[in-house]
């Protein structure tokens, strides 16, 4: 147990340090020096000649990796070209707002997928199954920009219920939120229905019926119960999909998240910034599905006492 | 010992015979899926539908999908252009065809390329185990580590915009999520009888893979492949959307949109068909894939 | 689930009652695509907004009947020697900084040598006071060409003789900052970022807003305008939306696709009459490169000219808000001459000019590279151009570059074709001129790649010529020769800079040169 925890804890470690090294020499290839494109319509070429110099841009690409390397231990991620700030600095501001939106994009997608995908394998074969599980396969399906520009347009623009844009108090992550957690709520009423179903057809739910509880309570309290464990392991991957950036999202309703910086990164070129975005949510993510695993592990009896499936 | 391993080769032998192999099954739960599944039949006829429109885009329209027509901007839907025209005064109807030939590309053409090197990687990470596994599929964390959206663009902002780009973005994307199925599937089916029983009449590696391994992957391919075309649609939507993917004026469906939304207000036309077809295609393929799984995967049967 | 839905429609209507709230008395809010990158003008030569209105220069240039004028703004009083080198200014008494600090002649000076300490962008007007040069290189501490009598007199002295030096004070990119107390805050933190205008910075949250405050200290006229919120919104339809609804008091429309700014606005009643437009002054052109196979021929570029329809771009792409231009001096600019006849309409005669060069149908082919951060209209003029010259028989197809790579390719002076802008930081025909034609390097640098080195010999001479119409004379035959005769580049419009202003603003004056920064207090809001 502890030496299968440890193992995939390396896994991880090897997997983020893998990562920083692909992202940094992708970086590195990329054509255009943004010294030229920080200088813009004014820049002559001795200047931007300086500008290069300034930014260590002509050194050797490995002495620029592991400065990099040994700045981001501790805590410098560099200085972002475009806005000119500490990239750190930035990033911590844009990731608290990336957590709002993730938590509500993720509270409406449960309630809703837990909810239809509950009620859907209850009226199995029903109006409302086929109904349900049509909508959740459009919301898979669905591009989120669209779903973005039809709330903005006619919840926001249209019926003025909620502001259009902006990050004006809680009100302002409710559209963003739905348009967001759509996604989501589609893969979790999917998979509660398909677990449920497959759970009611076992034995203890028949054992439970005959001890004479009630519908409700033997979906609540057996099934449900039991149901849960998958359901709640694609969850935390769904958060930490969700905290790693909606890169859409933020963009269209004009959050300052994680995702919007790194759109900001690419249109600027700006290579500190894009780095320093991507590496963190690769860790968020990398992290999150080490929790889920975690989650996983604690959760279900079988692997706990070292049993049970790989 | 001797005995066993006679008996595995008989059997390995009759499998072949009987043509009782996974294909054949698979054929038949295919036809027995199409009609019972009303929703995947469907589904194929929209498809087909796409494609057929797509193949003869040139015949279906009169105009062409990049010429301006400055004098006839942001017209909306009319008899001349059945959806109206967009910026340039080009027909969205005419570009929406042509798109249908970039978007399906887009669908299909990476999604094959990162199933062959998935399926590749799967197998011989499955087959050879030990070190040659290990770095396969560290390599493929890494790339799983990254949110796929973020990685995309990454990838994009590297290459530059263009269609190969595209592709090879996407190619790059997916390989992993393929090989790391396919490597589950191979080691499953190492240890069963069939496999036993094939290489007990020394059925040689390469030979095994291809001939024995990967036909009985092949189900568990379709229904990546099927589920795998809509998310390279999406995905090349989202990234065209955001400006990062084909170029105009080349059109593809997510490109409309993007240059559609700032048209929202007063030309929603440019932007709700082909936001809408981008809709119907990834549902059709979502719908079939389904099918397919629900059909094809024993595991996933009944739900 | 029922109850569900009931939960969310009560929590957007709840939304609602308080987005409806009305906006407090003197504010006004406006939006920008893009966040600024820093509130330091030394680093910058694109975000002007604070510098303008939270700093004060020596003059200002400001629209006065429609047209631009250099005032006196810091600046009470100054004399020219009579070699046209020495500048002695008598500047304002007891102006101070927002924190209180005074304003006087050493301020002045030590923001011109910081300018140049500095070195990052808008070196280039300190660069001309002598001594420039050793402050630069690190060599001197203080301009030896600047001399502090007292607090309120100095003089400056330059190297060469430059008549448009007033007008160049104007530029934001002098802004006067104060030397004593100076931080390394400076343009980063908003309680660092201290001048003397009219506002103060109050917040800045990088890629959401900034806000600026009325400066109580100001020595001028209080404006109407107290409290200024610039919010970040990228996307252009949701800026619309968000002025539509009232949650901006102005909208910029310069990025905006003109059909859109036609219909939304220009057809609806209640906006068409609320529109203020500008010039913005600078210009548009077809650059060519003069040096690149076909194109280096004099007669291949005229036809080139004459195969663009200019007048259907101003029609159909700015919805007749543009102006053609025909020269190199940009119409709005000191020496802009209006009786130069554009290049007519002629595809037919493009032809014939192309066969007479010795060019048959379909043999030239070069590329016209867009930037792909450019507005859609811009992109538009693109295409539009490479249909007009196919159909005279020139393989021009367009090719999208991202920004860094356009730029990159522009500077190394082997693009081909391309739409380019110049926007006028001054008023003075330098300006534009020196910037492309002023040396080899310059003239490479912009991928024009001007041939006659005695022409750009005499553009840099130009510059020095103190008596305005002896400099006006000059710069007209040189405009005739670059355009006229060589075609250098192909002018093409002066489009319109528009701006649409909401239920709560009176009236607007924008920037004299069309820029989207603009002077808050020249915002008038309804009582």
């Amino acid at each position: 147990m502890k030496k299968k925890l440890l193992s995939r804890l390396g896994q991880s470690l090897i997997a983020l340090l893998g990562v920083a090294l692909l992202l940094f020499l992708m970086l590195r290839v990329v054509p255009g020096n943004p010294a030229a494109v920080m200088m813009g319509e004014h820049g002559d070429n001795a200047a931007i000649a300086r500008m290069t110099a300034e930014l260590g841009l002509d050194q050797p690409i490995l002495t620029q990796f592991f400065r990099y390397i040994g700045d981001c231990f501790t805590g410098n991620f560099g200085t972002s070209y475009s806005l000119s700030k500490p990239v750190a600095e930035l990033m911590g501001g844009a990731f608290l707002n990336t957590l709002w939106l993730a938590l509500a994009a993720a509270l409406f997608a449960w309630i809703l997928g837990i909810a239809c995908g509950v009620i859907a394998a209850v009226r199995k074969n029903g109006i409302l199954d086929h109904l349900f599980m049509g909508v959740s396969l459009m919301g898979v399906s669905i591009p989120v920009f669209l779903t973005a520009m039809i709330l903005q347009y006619f919840i926001a623009f249209r019926l003025h219920w909620l502001p259009i844009a902006g990050m004006d108090g809680w009100k302002s992550f409710i559209l963003p939120a739905i348009a967001l957690g759509w996604n989501s709520a589609g893969s979790v009423a999917r998979l509660v229905r398909s677990t449920l179903l497959d759970i009611l057809q076992e034995d203890y739910i028949d054992t439970a019926r005959a001890k004479g509880r009630s519908q409700l309570g033997v979906l609540v309290f057996h099934a449900l119960r039991n149901a849960m464990l998958p359901v709640v392991t694609m969850m935390a991957l769904q958060l930490s999909g969700l905290l790693s950036g909606a890169v859409i999202t933020e963009t269209m309703f004009s959050i300052n998240g994680i995702g919007r910086l790194a759109v900001q990164a690419i249109s600027g070129r700006d290579i500190p910034l894009l780095q320093g975005t991507v590496l963190f949510s690769t860790a968020v993510v990398i992290l999150g599905n080490l929790g889920a695993d975690l989650l996983y592990t604690v959760l279900d009896p079988r692997i706990r006492k070292g049993g049970g499936p790989q | 010992m001797k005995n066993r391993q006679k008996e595995l080769a008989e059997l390995h032998q009759r499998r072949l015979e009987d043509g009782n192999g996974p294909v054949s099954a698979f054929r038949a739960d295919l036809f027995r899926m199409f009609r019972k599944n009303r929703a995947a039949a469907l589904s194929v006829l929209v498809i087909l539908l796409l494609i057929l429109a797509a193949v003869f885009a040139p015949v279906l329209t009169p105009y062409s999908y990049d010429d301006m027509d400055l004098g006839n901007r942001l017209s909306p839907p009319s008899a001349a252009h059945l959806l109206g025209t967009d910026e340039g005064g080009r027909d969205i109807l005419t570009r929406l065809l042509y798109g249908a030939r970039i978007s399906l590309l887009i669908g299909v053409v990476p999604t094959v390329v990162s199933i062959l090197i998935g399926a590749a990687l799967g197998t011989i990470a499955g087959w050879r185990g030990g070190i040659t596994d290990t770095v396969i599929m560290r390599l493929a964390d890494i790339v799983l580590a990254f949110p796929s959206m973020l990685l995309a663009m990454v990838i994009m902002f590297t290459l530059g915009d263009g269609l190969v780009n595209v592709f090879l973005t996407l190619a790059l994307l997916n390989w992993a999520a393929v090989a790391r199925v396919v490597r589950a599937e191979t080691l499953r089916l190492k240890n069963t009888e069939y496999i036993e029983a094939a290489r007990a009449i020394g059925v040689s590696g390469p030979v095994m893979l291809l001939r024995h391994i990967l036909p009985n992957c092949l189900p568990t391919l379709i229904v990546l492949f099927t589920l795998n075309v809509p998310a390279a649609i999406l995905t090349e939507s989202s990234l065209s959307f955001l400006g990062m993917g084909i170029q105009p004026p080349s059109a593809s469906w997510g490109l409309m949109v993007n240059a559609g939304k700032n048209y929202l207000y007063s030309a929603p036309w440019i932007c709700a068909a082909p936001g809408l077809i981008i809709m119907v295609a990834v549902l059709a393929f979502n719908f079939l894939g389904d099918g397919l799984r629900d059909a094809l995967d024993p595991h996933q049967k009944n739900r | 689930m029922k109850r569900f839905f009931a939960v969310l429609i009560c929590l957007c209507l709840l939304g609602s009652c308080a987005a409806a709230a009305g906006a407090e008395d003197g504010l006004l809010r406006t939006a920008v695509k893009y966040d600024i990158t820093t509130m330091d003008v030394a680093k910058t030569s694109d975000d002007y907004l604070i510098p303008m209105n939270v700093f004060d220069r020596l003059f200002e240039t400001r629209l006065v009947n429609g047209n631009p004028s250099v005032e006196k703004s810091l600046c009470t009083d100054y004399t020219v020697s009579a070699d046209g080198l020495t500048y002695d200014f008598t500047i304002r008494g007891g102006v101070v900084f927002s924190n209180g600090s005074a304003l006087t002649a050493s301020d002045v000076q030590y923001t011109f040598e910081r300018l140049l300490k500095i070195n990052k962008q808008n070196t280039d007007i300190a660069v001309e006071v002598s001594g420039s040069d050793k402050v630069l290189k690190g060599e001197a501490e203080t301009l030896s060409g600047f001399t502090v009598k007292d607090d309120t007199h100095f003089s400056v002295t330059l190297t060469e003789p430059n008549a448009g030096f007033p007008a160049e004070l104007s530029s934001p990119a002098m802004s006067i900052v104060d030397r004593e107390t100076m931080s390394a805050g400076f343009g980063t933190v908003p309680a660092e970022t201290i001048g003397s205008g009219p506002y103060v910075v109050k917040e800045w949250a990088v890629n959401d807003h900034y806000t600026l405050e009325y400066n109580s200290k100001y020595w001028g006229t209080a404006p109407s305008v107290k409290k200024l919120i610039v919010s970040v919104v990228a996307d252009d339809s949701v800026q619309n939306m968000k002025f539509l609804s009232g949650e901006l008091d102005m909208i910029d429309l310069q990025n905006q696709d003109s059909a859109i700014v036609a219909s939304t606005y220009k057809m609806d009643p209640k906006y068409s009459s609320r529109i203020v437009s500008t010039r913005k002054v600078g210009m548009y052109f077809l650059a060519l490169n003069n040096t690149s196979g076909a194109l280096s021929n004099t007669k291949v570029r005229r036809a080139v000219a004459m195969a663009v329809d200019v007048d259907d771009l101003i029609r159909n792409l700015y919805n007749g808000d543009a102006i053609r231009e025909t020269g190199a001096i940009p119409t709005g600019i000191w020496g802009h001459n209006a009786d130069l006849k554009p290049v007519a309409f002629d595809p037919e005669g493009a032809k014939a000019l192309l066969k007479e060069a010795g060019y048959s149908e379909g043999q030239i082919r070069f590329e016209i590279a867009l930037d792909s951060s450019v507005p859609s209209t811009v992109a538009n003029m693109c295409y539009a151009v490479s249909s007009r010259l196919k159909a005279v028989g020139i393989a021009a197809e367009v090719k999208t570059y991202e920004h860094a790579a356009w730029l990159e390719k522009r500077s190394s002076g082997t693009m081909e074709c391309f739409v380019a802008r110049w926007g006028m930081d001054y008023n003075d025909p330098a300006n534009i001129l020196y910037t492309f034609f002023g040396t080899e390097e310059k003239t490479r640098q912009r991928s024009i790649n001007y041939q006659d080195k005695d022409i750009i010999a005499r553009v840099a001479k130009a510059r020095a010529i103190v008596d305005d119409s002896a400099r006006l004379a000059e710069y007209r035959a040189l405009e005739n020769k670059l355009i006229g005769e060589d075609m250098a580049w192909v002018p093409l419009l002066q489009d319109m800079h528009l701006y649409c202003l909401g239920d709560r603003v009176e009236s607007f004056t924008p920037h004299w040169a069309g820029f989207a920064d603009f002077y808050a207090a020249d915002v008038v809001l309804k009582k």
